[in-house]
Parts: structure tokens; C-alpha cells; sequence
């Protein structure tokens, strides 16, 4: 990418986030605490395949580095405590290796709209960056969940996740139908 | 290994001077010494003559109206493919799913094209030029050549990259966004071109051990991978295509987003 040109630019955005932005930040961060306990508490039951199990191994380890970064960009304003409302919605849910994949990527999406939805209200750089460079990610997670075990086209590419986020601002309005969250 | 714990502060500095005058005395070898160019000096070839950016500004419809300039590479791409019949033998069967994507970046285009209007600018409604030039053109022409056998993958070889691309565009504008409502919107779309990825990245490399990074034990090189990152990459997306030459190593491509060049500024149209 590129740098803007410094004739006629408007101001430029902030680096650090705003007092606005740690609060929608530490929501995000609280969010993917609770994702991280999900997938772990999937781990641990039994009923996933080796293949499986690595699989969500590794999606484990991408929300605790999502969590991880969002903490040390927030320091002291972060809260560190997982949100236990999502957390309680999608835990007693995991009764089955197929409901297991099934609500991950349920969760997997529901974090991308959140996100999305968060991002349209950053005003600080760092973190809108940092929360794009993951809903790229996520989205990439609920998309694995729609093609294997089995794949379905529809599955991986449609959504109808709803945002979770706190007061943030809707993303600006587009036509645009095919993308869901 | 250097001990430079026992470098005493004379020998520094003594050092650091000698790095100084060496410097100074390569500086003088070029053409900052204030030679002045003398036709006498025999010069092989022609300097092409280079035209400079004019002054431009890099405002967010510029952005959303290259990223919608991509969007309509994909779509061009993909009609080529689908027209061409291009996706031949195993890979007959992801016409459907080509079809899906081409409905989707259109659906993506028409979305940031209202956002372009509806922020004062005008929407833009062809593929960027300079990414057809460095990327596409030549990716088809190598796919297409006599002598591929590997057409059909290659094809979905270089969808892949451009739905890799498309998604890094949208990641990397959000850093240069000034609103913040359309840096959501933004990733909105950059989140659809990710999901498109994962499909094409399972049709090149399957199942569950293809999710995450891995590396080709004969050539060395990094497989294809549905989820290739922990966080979202902004890096240049290397691909291989056409017939292999007389090594077996195929022409290799490196696609990046677009940069001041290829930006779709007010002044360009259709």
C-alpha cells in the first residue's frame, strides 16, 4: 500500500486509540477470551477427531493472539476477563463433534460482524488495523468451517451473524446484499 | 564471532572515522560529486524518460475506487475463465463456485461504487489497468500458452492470488482511510474476498492438514493454505504458472496491492 500525499489531505486520523476506542477494544479483547475458552473447552471433551483437534488447536492459538494484542495495545485499560454472556450462549452448545464445527463457526462469525461493526467506530489507526488484519482471519476460520469436513459453498461464503458490539456504529450503508454480516 | 565488549573508546571512534571517510569517498564516486555529464563519455543504451506523478490527493473515494477497479479485475477474470472454458477435467466441476464469486464481486463493486457516489465521488466501473498489465494479462498468457498441461489449476491458481489480493487491499486501506464508518465497510467486503480464498485454497490443497502454513518437502517452497497467517498479511503474493521450463520450474509472479501508480485517482475513467 501506499502513504497518503500531504497536499490537501484532511487531518489525519489518530495512532493510539481514543478513550471511546479502548472501551469498544477491551469488548473485542473480552470477546475473544471467550472464543479462545470455547474452542479449548472443545478441545478438551473427546469428541473431535485428530484432524480436527489440531485444526481447532490452531484457531485457539489465533484468538489468544488476537486477545494478547488487543491487551497490550489497550495496557492498563485492559479488563482481561472473558465475556462470560457469549461465553454461557455457545458452551452447552458443544454436544457433538458436528454441533462442535457447527457452532465454532457460528461463533467464528458472529466475531467477524462484531468486529466489523467495531472497526466502523475506531478512530485510532493502531487498532482499526490490528482488529482488520483480524476479521480477515476469522472469516478465513468460519470459511474452513463451511468446506471441510464436508464442503459447502454456502456454508463458507454466507453469514447471517449478528454484531455483538456495544454501541458501535454501523458500518456505512452499502447495496451491497451478498456479504451478510 | 566479534568481541566487541572489548573494543576500548578510542578504537570506536577510531573505527567510526574510518567508516565516515569511506563513505564520503563513495559519495564522490557518484553522481552527487557535481560532475557535470559530458557527451565525450560514451554511454550504452537510452535513459527512458520517466514522467512524475502529478500532485494528487489520496482521498477515501480514491481508495474505495480502487479497491472497486479490483473488483471489476476479478469479475473480468472470472469470464474470461468461464467463456474460455478454462476449467477443464477436475476442475470442471467449480464452475458453479466461479460463477458464485463473479456474482459476489459484482455485488462488492456496485457496493462500493454507491459509497464512492454517495461520498461525492464517481464511481468507477472497469478493472485497475495497472494490475491487468503487471498481473493478469500476463497469468493468462502463460495459462493459455501451448505446452500447459496444468491450465485448469493454474487457473484457480490465479484466482486464488487475486481473491488474496482483493482481501489485502481492503486490509491495507482501512490504514488510510480518514473515515472510520468506511474502514467497516471496507472489511465488510475484504472479510468475502478471505471466505472466496479458503474455497480455492481447499481446491489446491485439501483437507485438514492444508489449513495452516506448511512447506513442500521436494521444492521447498510454502503450499497453498487456507488460513496461511495468525493475523490478516500484507505481503506480496507469489504464485507459479505456465508450462514448466527445461528445469521444471515454472514462471513465477509476485502481485501486490496497489501503490501510488495504481491508484484509480478522480482524474482517471473508464
Amino acid at each position: 500500500m501506499t502513504n497518503k500525499s500531504a497536499s490537501a489531505a484532511p487531518p489525519a486520523p489518530p495512532k493510539m486509540p481514543t478513550s471511546a476506542d479502548k472501551q469498544l477494544l477491551d469488548f473485542a479483547l473480552s470477546a475473544e477470551l471467550s472464543v479462545h475458552d470455547l474452542y479449548v473447552n472443545a478441545i478438551n471433551s473427546g469428541m473431535l477427531s485428530a484432524d480436527e483437534k489440531i485444526m481447532m488447536e490452531m484457531f485457539s492459538d489465533h484468538h489468544k493472539s488476537y486477545a494478547q494484542s488487543l491487551n497490550g495495545l489497550l495496557g492498563k485499560a485492559a479488563s482481561n476477563t472473558r465475556n462470560e454472556a457469549l461465553y454461557s450462549t455457545y458452551a452447552g452448545q458443544l454436544t457433538s463433534a458436528q454441533a462442535t464445527n457447527r457452532v465454532l463457526q457460528s461463533v467464528e462469525n458472529t466475531m467477524v460482524a462484531t468486529h466489523t461493526d467495531i472497526l466502523s467506530s475506531l478512530e485510532g489507526l493502531d487498532g482499526a488495523t490490528l482488529v482488520a488484519s483480524i476479521i480477515t482471519v476469522e472469516a478465513r476460520h468460519a470459511a474452513v468451517f463451511g468446506t471441510l469436513p464436508s464442503s459447502s459453498l454456502s456454508n463458507a461464503l454466507n453469514s447471517a451473524a449478528s454484531s455483538l458490539a456495544p454501541n458501535a456504529a454501523p458500518a456505512a450503508v452499502t447495496t451491497e446484499t451478498t456479504v451478510a454480516p | 564471532m566479534n568481541d566487541f565488549n572489548n573494543l576500548t573508546r578510542r578504537e570506536l571512534l577510531k573505527m567510526s572515522g574510518l567508516s565516515i571517510a569511506g563513505i564520503t569517498f563513495l559519495a564522490s564516486c557518484g553522481a552527487q560529486a557535481g560532475v557535470t555529464a559530458s557527451p565525450n563519455i560514451a554511454s550504452a543504451g537510452t535513459v527512458p524518460p520517466t514522467t512524475a506523478l502529478g500532485e494528487v490527493v489520496i482521498s477515501d473515494t480514491v481508495l474505495l475506487r480502487t479497491a472497486a477497479s479490483l473488483e471489476y479485475n476479478a469479475i473480468d477474470t472470472y469470464t474470461k475463465v468461464l467463456d474460455g472454458g478454462l476449467l477443464t477435467g477436475d476442475f470442471a466441476s467449480l464452475k458453479d463456485a466461479v460463477k458464485r464469486f463473479r456474482d459476489d464481486h459484482n455485488g462488492h463493486a456496485d457496493a462500493i461504487n454507491a459509497l464512492v457516489v454517495s461520498h461525492g465521488g464517481k464511481a468507477h466501473t472497469c478493472a485497475n489497468t495497472r494490475v491487468n498489465n503487471l498481473y493478469v494479462d500476463p497469468a493468462l498468457k502463460l495459462i493459455t500458452a501451448d505446452g500447459n498441461a496444468d491450465a485448469a489449476r493454474d487457473v484457480v491458481t490465479l484466482a486464488h492470488a487475486l481473491e488474496n489480493l482483493a482481501t489485502q487491499t481492503y486490509q491495507g486501506i482501512v490504514a488510510l482511510l480518514a473515515e472510520p464508518s468506511l474502514r467497516g465497510s471496507a472489511m465488510r467486503v475484504g472479510q468475502d474476498e478471505a471466505r472466496h480464498a479458503v474455497v480455492l485454497a481447499q481446491v489446491l490443497n485439501p483437507g485438514y492438514m492444508a489449513i495452516g502454513p506448511s512447506t513442500d518437502e521436494v521444492t521447498g517452497k510454502a503450499k497453498v493454505a487456507s488460513v496461511p497467517s495468525t493475523f490478516g498479511s500484507l505481503s506480496s503474493i507469489q504464485i507459479s504458472l505456465g508450462a514448466p521450463n527445461s528445469e521444471g520450474a515454472k514462471t513465477s509472479l509476485s502481485l501486490e496491492t496497489p501503490s501510488l501508480n495504481g491508484l484509480v485517482y478522480d482524474e482517471i475513467s473508464c
